[in-house]
């Protein structure tokens, strides 16, 4: 139960003001349809920051179908062998980023646009961003995401 | 810290400052980024004032030297004195503020610190200061610039520090 807005999950809080929220969920479905990063690298990201955050609602959604084996061996992506260099950078850049975004070395963001140019590390800060305010509100708010696709 | 940019802007000059800045080269999101900021001062509760409190003080939290260093013309028409911005750089913000402005920074500090281990006496004081739309207001307008506030920080190119900058709400 939200201390907000009583049963209502997190998406049907911020569809109580819809000429703000409708735009935040504009952005964020934005995220999964960028040239610069594939799909399931934002997902891959999301997750880690889910689980960063401790937030099990949040891990529990699937916004993108992942490949077999990434959401289940996700915690240990440094050693772990379905992830890509490609992923491998943007999971590295999305911790530092969770603990203290001004920590981000220069290394750190050529490694992202090694594999995704510049506008994926662009892309990749700001799905960070968004991802990162929407598993914060729900923590917050205390009130679970919405159901959508839930992974099995 | 950063001291050179690690993306390059688009080239060209169209004045606005989302549009000009690193932002502009992800063409997927730009039109939501506009329209979500533009949004934020104009279709919420809160006063241009009050959402500028509440960007400052998180924007004290993200470490964004830009961030800390603009006013919008909006908030400064709206009353906003550099007195009250002063008081908000405080670790603790209280004195000076009203209850309302405190717990403002109250919650923009909780969203920053431990968002999941809000105290009930905070939740119930909000609850009793606010309205349900205005807490709404409040917690997308303070998730809406922490998000870009970050992005802004790793980014780089960040000085160390900026005079006070006025600017206006980009559309």
């Amino acid at each position: 139960m939200s201390w907000i807005a009583g049963d209502l999950n997190r998406e049907q809080i911020m569809a109580r003001l819809p000429a703000i929220g409708e735009h935040f969920q504009g952005l964020r479905a934005s995220l999964y349809q960028l040239a610069q990063l594939p799909p399931e690298t934002v997902e891959l990201c999301r997750l880690r920051l889910a689980q960063l955050h401790r937030s099990d609602a949040d891990f529990a959604l699937e916004e993108y179908p992942l490949a077999s084996g990434k959401r289940e061996q996700l915690q240990n992506w440094h050693s772990a062998t379905p992830f890509s260099a490609g992923e491998r950078a943007c999971l590295e850049l999305t911790e530092v980023h969770a603990m203290d975004c001004g920590a981000v070395t220069d290394a750190q963001a050529d490694a992202v646009k090694q594999h995704f140019g510049e506008a994926g590390l662009v892309a990749l800060l700001q799905a960070l961003g968004v991802f990162d305010g929407i598993i914060r509100l729900g923590l917050i708010w205390q009130a679970a995401p919405a159901g959508g696709r839930q992974h099995d | 810290m950063t001291s050179a940019a690690r993306v390059s802007p688009p080239a060209g000059n169209t004045g606005n400052v989302i549009r000009d800045s690193a932002l502009g080269i992800v063409p997927e999101t730009l039109d939501h980024y506009l329209a979500l900021n533009a949004a934020i001062w104009d279709a919420g509760p809160l006063s241009a004032a009050e959402i500028e409190l509440a960007r400052l003080r998180n924007a004290r939290h993200t470490g964004c030297v830009l961030c800390q260093a603009v006013r919008y013309d909006v908030a400064v028409a709206d009353g906003l004195s550099e007195d009250k911005v002063q008081l908000i750089r405080a670790d603790d913000p209280a004195a000076g503020l009203s209850e309302r402005e405190r717990l403002m920074m109250a919650f923009v500090d909780q969203y920053n610190l431990d968002p999941a281990g809000i105290p009930m006496q905070l939740q119930q004081d909000l609850l009793a200061a606010f309205r349900a739309d205005e807490l709404l207001h409040l917690s997308l307008l303070v998730a809406w610039f922490n998000g870009s506030s970050r992005c802004a920080v790793a980014l780089g190119g960040m000085p160390e520090e900026m005079p006070r900058l006025e600017i206006s709400v980009p559309r």
